[in-house]
C-alpha cells in the first residue's frame, strides 16, 4: 500500500474521523490511536490534528476543552447536527463510489 | 476610515502583537527538538503560508506542546513528509488570506468574462 493509500484516504478522512467521533467523543491522540488499531498505521498525528481544525472551522463538531494532567488542555471533539448531516451525505457518496468502482473492477477482469 | 474602524484596527493589531509574543514565549518553553520543529514550520509559514493572523501559529504550538507533554516522537506528529503536513495545516487558514482574495478575484473575473461571452456583448 504505502503512498497510494495516503492519496486515496485524503478525500475520505473527514468522513472516517466523523464516523469515529460519532461512536463517542474523543481528542486528537485517541482518534489517531483508534485509526492505527484499525490498520491505518501510516497516519501522522498532525494530519488528524489539521483535519480536526478543519472540521471545527466548518462547524461539523463541537469542542470542549478538558484540563489534562500534563501539557495544555485537550480539545475533545463531538459530532453535532451539522456533522451528522455531513456524515449521512458522506456515506451516500461513498456507497455510490464503491459501487461504481466495484463495477469497473469486475469489467476489467 | 471612521474612528470606530480605526480603533478596532489599532486594538486588533495590538491584540495580534500580544498573541504573537505569547506564541513566541510558548515556543521557547518547548524541549529543544520540538522547538526546532516549530521554528522550522514558522519559517516556512512566514515565507509560503496563507497569511492572516496569529491563529495558525497558536494552533501549531497547541499541537507541539501536547506532543511534547505526551513525548510523541516528532516523526509521529508530522509524518514522513513535513511539507505535506504543513500545507494541509495551512489550507485551514486561507479564508482570511491574500491568497484567497486573489482566488476570489480570479473567479469573479472569469465569471464576468464567461457571462459577457454568453450574452454576446
Amino acid at each position: 500500500m504505502g503512498k497510494q493509500i495516503t492519496e486515496i484516504l485524503k478525500g475520505t478522512l473527514e468522513g472516517i474521523v466523523l464516523a469515529i467521533l460519532l461512536t463517542r467523543p474523543a481528542y486528537g491522540y485517541e482518534i489517531t490511536a483508534r485509526l492505527r488499531e484499525q490498520g491505518f498505521t501510516d497516519i501522522a498525528e498532525g494530519t488528524i490534528y489539521a483535519l480536526l481544525v478543519r472540521i471545527e472551522k466548518k462547524g461539523l463538531v463541537d469542542v470542549e476543552k478538558i484540563p489534562s494532567e500534563k501539557g495544555p488542555p485537550r480539545k475533545v471533539y463531538s459530532v453535532n447536527i451539522q456533522g451528522r448531516e455531513y456524515l449521512d451525505e458522506f456515506w451516500t457518496t461513498w456507497s455510490f463510489l464503491a459501487d461504481r468502482l466495484a463495477q469497473l473492477h469486475e469489467g476489467a477482469e | 476610515m471612521d474612528i470606530t474602524e480605526l480603533t478596532s484596527k489599532v486594538i486588533g493589531d495590538m491584540g495580534n502583537k500580544r498573541r504573537w509574543r505569547d506564541y513566541k514565549a510558548r515556543t521557547k518553553r518547548l524541549p529543544d527538538s520540538y522547538r526546532t520543529a516549530v521554528e522550522a514550520f514558522e519559517r516556512y509559514l512566514m515565507h509560503l503560508g496563507p497569511g492572516g493572523g496569529p491563529a495558525i501559529f497558536e494552533d501549531l504550538i497547541d499541537l507541539f506542546e501536547q506532543s511534547a507533554a505526551d513525548s510523541t516522537p516528532i516523526r509521529a506528529v508530522v509524518g514522513e513528509d513535513p511539507v505535506e503536513f504543513i500545507e494541509a495545516f495551512a489550507r485551514n487558514y486561507e479564508e482570511d488570506s491574500w491568497k484567497n482574495r486573489e482566488r476570489k478575484r480570479l473567479a469573479d473575473t472569469i465569471g464576468r468574462a464567461a457571462e459577457d461571452q454568453a450574452t454576446g456583448s
